[in-house]
């Protein structure tokens, strides 16, 4: 009897335990937020059948990196603007790029509510392939008019370019959609030194450059990484990478047959470039290692230049950026392919509570003017003031470091070319941006989006490979003689061969779906 | 015989000067470079002992404080719940546990042990806590999931009630007629101070640096806890550092992120509590471990 009591007791004693964690589970402070979202589900859905325009909350979810202060009173203003034009309010949902890839993924694979979501990023075809992005051809012709006309006004081979299957899942935002390349440097140690920006044509005509710097300024390092390495970005200038770089088009064209990059003669070529650098001392001795940025390096008085990417207007952006003033040389012309496009889109998710709210949502930040401004410079004579009709600056007393609201990624919200100009940019930005864009040599592969499924065990394999050499041969850390060779072989016993015939069998039969 | 003795003693402790010497260093060096000037960082990299010696790190982190302070007292918060809360709870599990008349005991203890092992995976466990609990944006997010109970706790604990706490002891408390839960509470945790003093700092210790939860299950900034803040900021760093996208914008990222000192001096006020805390716990720590062990 005594015993038996005991054992309810402690039987009792544990659910209790469990029934404590379940239950302190179930009185979340979120039940109202949640009783919200179920009701707006069902507001939406008869909304879309009635023709009458019911309330609805979007959510956007999108990358920052640090997330502003105002970002609140940003968004009650943007729900203003919203609730009058499509009755809706929006939800901004900002997530640090370093969590990214992880949030999205989870926000995506549960059944929470986003309606527009940054994708791209480098994570496009899969999210495609797993079914999170809504097919957006339907709601573009009947919402979406003013994305397509505003991308189709550049070049209709912008939009096209997204199409994975013959369809669009994502549109991208109006910015700079291709690249240039060359060098930017400090304007004033070009002054000082003489150094004849025009005569700069290549890479093998830096060395005269550098030298003069190592020889007249021993504390300065000639020039700094960008991104991992001296040649990350610049090889872009020679080849489409067609989605992650191994089996590229060289030239933008190559007639579609798909190579390995690393075994290219013009890649061995800029190897021995930058291992001369580092031999002669151009680069600094920690190059492969250092996590500092080149604008932090160029801002402290250490470094003289950097090799990148670039587009109109860089050298202010530059400036701004290290703090110092900069002068660029483009010296490859400008080209765009499929990665340059898709880098930054916008697209509906699956998870989205009204896919119609949505697109017409984009369809604003693709043609309401004030719309983006807020979006993109936050409220007018709080964090900006009109200098003119359409330059704008801070307020008196603020700046950088203290506005509530300082995104400066106007490239991510639709289109960038209805935002107001920044002080310092020409005034011309926005025009000369989309004759960069329309003049850009296009791809030859334009359009193609590699799906890496079939090849994902090769894929992980050969960037092990690639990290742990990529990086010490692109600052001319090792000697490419010797390791480039060994480099390739290991590639190869990776797998790399196989990747590039799979990615040269899905380019030809989406050049033939194409004809 | 004594000379030998003696010089084995300067042996060992040269052997643990160094030693420790090692321990500190780092710390040492993290505090370094968060009193060194931002600039100065860049220029000439990090130094045990910095030409310029600048507060503005701490100067930022004070005047941009409102963030920050949150971010501490949510770290607090959750900890000085959490831990009271999950020590309260893997208590009442491991004592069941623990004694022998307990029915199903062997499968109860199997299902603790199992957890061990064994766990959802990280989307099916988000997708629990999201869309069944609501934990997404709460407080709770960062109390419960994964933290509150651990299997190897229960049984660190279970061990310890089974072998030090003599079965004489309940048994003559039954007969003097106390039940259960006074049973527990009266005779059974005063006697297991040292137990409860580990596992309960090992709760504070997780508790206090966990970053985890927060990133997945946080967007909102408002509950961020410092180790999380301070995660997100060295994320978005190596982000910066590392995507390589064609035309992926680093440029126009970086403005918002604070330089290296502020990180370091982050990093330092979040360190501090711990390094005080430690060796007051340090001695339960030791006799706690060393109690369940000899007379088990």
């Amino acid at each position: 009897m005594r015993k038996n009591k005991f054992v309810a007791k402690t039987l009792l004693l544990i659910v209790l335990a469990f029934a404590m964690v379940i239950s302190a589970c179930g009185n979340g402070d979120n039940k109202g937020t949640n009783a919200g979202n179920d009701g707006k589900t069902a507001e939406g859905k008869s909304g879309n059948s009635s023709g009458e325009l019911k309330p609805v909350e979007l959510v956007m979810v999108f990358p920052v990196g640090g997330e502003p202060k105002d970002l609140k009173l940003v968004q009650d203003e943007i729900n203003k603007m919203t609730k009058a034009k499509i009755n809706a309010t929006v939800k901004l949902v900002p997530i640090g790029f370093g969590a990214w890839a992880q949030q999205k993924t989870l926000m995506m694979s549960g059944n929470e509510q986003v309606d527009l979501i940054v994708s791209g990023l480098g994570t496009y075809s899969q999210d495609v392939a797993k079914g999170q992005l809504l097919e957006l051809d339907g709601y573009l012709t009947d919402k979406g008019q003013g994305v397509t006309e505003a991308l189709d006004s550049l070049d209709p081979a912008f939009l096209n370019a997204t199409r994975i299957d013959g369809k669009i899942y994502a549109v991208p935002s109006i910015r700079d959609l291709a690249a240039d390349y060359g060098i930017t440097m400090r304007k004033d140690l070009v002054e000082k030194y003489n150094i004849d920006t025009a005569a700069i044509k290549s890479l093998d005509d830096l060395d005269a450059v550098f030298k003069t710097i190592k020889d007249n300024e021993p504390d300065m390092i000639p020039t700094v990484k960008y991104g991992t390495s001296i040649l990350d970005i610049y090889v872009l200038s020679y080849f489409d990478n067609l989605g992650e770089g191994f089996g590229v088009l060289p030239g933008y064209d190559n007639n579609l047959k798909v190579v390995n990059m690393y075994e290219t003669p013009e890649y061995a070529e800029m190897l021995n470039t930058v291992r001369r650098w580092n031999q002669a001392g151009y680069i600094a001795k920690d190059a492969a290692t250092s996590t500092e940025t080149q604008y932090n390096l160029v801002k402290s008085g250490k470094a003289f230049s950097f090799i990148s990417h670039m587009k109109p207007g860089i050298e202010t952006q530059e400036s701004r950026s290290t703090g110092k003033e900069m002068v660029s040389v483009h010296f490859k012309p400008a080209a765009t392919a499929t990665t340059n496009i898709i880098s930054i889109m916008w697209s509906i998710a699956r998870n989205s509570k009204d896919p119609e709210r949505a697109m017409m949502l984009l369809n604003m930040m693709y043609t309401d003017k004030d719309f983006i401004n807020l979006l993109d410079y936050g409220i007018e004579n709080k964090h900006y003031v009109k200098i003119s009709d359409n330059v704008i600056d801070y307020p008196q007393g603020v700046d950088a470091t203290n506005s509530g609201y300082n995104l400066q990624m106007g490239w991510m919200f639709g289109n960038q070319s209805l935002s107001h100009i920044w002080n310092g940019d020409d005034p011309e930005l926005w025009n000369q941006l989309a004759e960069f864009n329309r003049n850009a040599v296009k791809s030859k592969a334009l359009g193609f989006t590699f799906n890496a499924d079939a090849v994902k065990t090769e894929i992980a394999a050969v960037t092990n490979v690639q990290n742990q050499y990529k990086i010490a041969l692109e600052t001319g850390t090792v000697d490419p003689v010797s390791k480039l060779p060994e480099f390739n072989k290991q590639l190869k016993a990776a797998g790399i061969d196989k990747i590039i015939a799979e990615k040269q069998k899905q380019l030809d039969a989406w050049a033939a779906a194409k004809k | 015989m004594q000379a030998s003795g003696k010089l084995y003693q300067w042996i060992i402790n040269i052997v643990m000067l160094v030693f420790t010497f090692f321990c500190i260093m780092p710390f040492w060096l993290l505090f370094s470079a968060s009193l060194t000037d931002d600039m100065e960082l860049v220029r000439s990299g990090y130094a045990f002992f910095p030409d310029k010696i600048s507060f503005s790190a701490y100067h930022y982190l004070w005047n941009s404080s409102s963030d920050i302070i949150r971010a501490y007292s949510i770290t607090v918060l959750t900890t000085i719940i959490g831990t009271t809360l999950g020590l309260t709870l893997t208590a009442m599990v491991a004592y069941p546990l623990s004694r022998l008349e307990m029915p199903f005991r062997n499968t109860l203890a199997f299902y603790v042990f199992f957890t061990m092992l064994f766990n959802g995976g990280l989307v099916p466990t988000y997708l629990l806590y999201t869309n069944y609990f609501d934990l997404k944006n709460t407080m709770l997010a960062l109390i419960i999931p994964g933290l509150l109970m651990n299997g190897f706790f229960i049984i660190l604990m279970r061990t310890f009630f089974a072998s030090s706490i003599p079965t004489a002891i309940i048994e003559s408390a039954y007969i003097d007629g106390a039940r259960e839960w006074k049973i527990f509470y009266r005779i059974v945790l005063p006697l297991s101070t040292p137990v409860l003093a580990t596992v309960g700092l090992f709760y504070t210790i997780l508790y206090w640096n966990d970053w985890f939860n927060g990133l997945i299950y946080l967007t909102d900034s408002h509950y961020y806890s410092l180790q999380n803040l301070l995660n997100r900021i060295l994320l978005d760093v190596q982000f910066l550092q590392s995507s390589t996208q064609a035309g992926s914008r680093n440029a126009d990222i970086g403005a918002n992120i604070p330089l290296a000192p502020m990180r370091m001096a982050m990093a330092a006020i979040g360190v501090i509590p711990l390094l005080i805390a430690y060796p007051f716990f340090q001695k339960y720590f030791v006799k706690g471990l060393t109690i369940g062990a000899v007379k088990g």
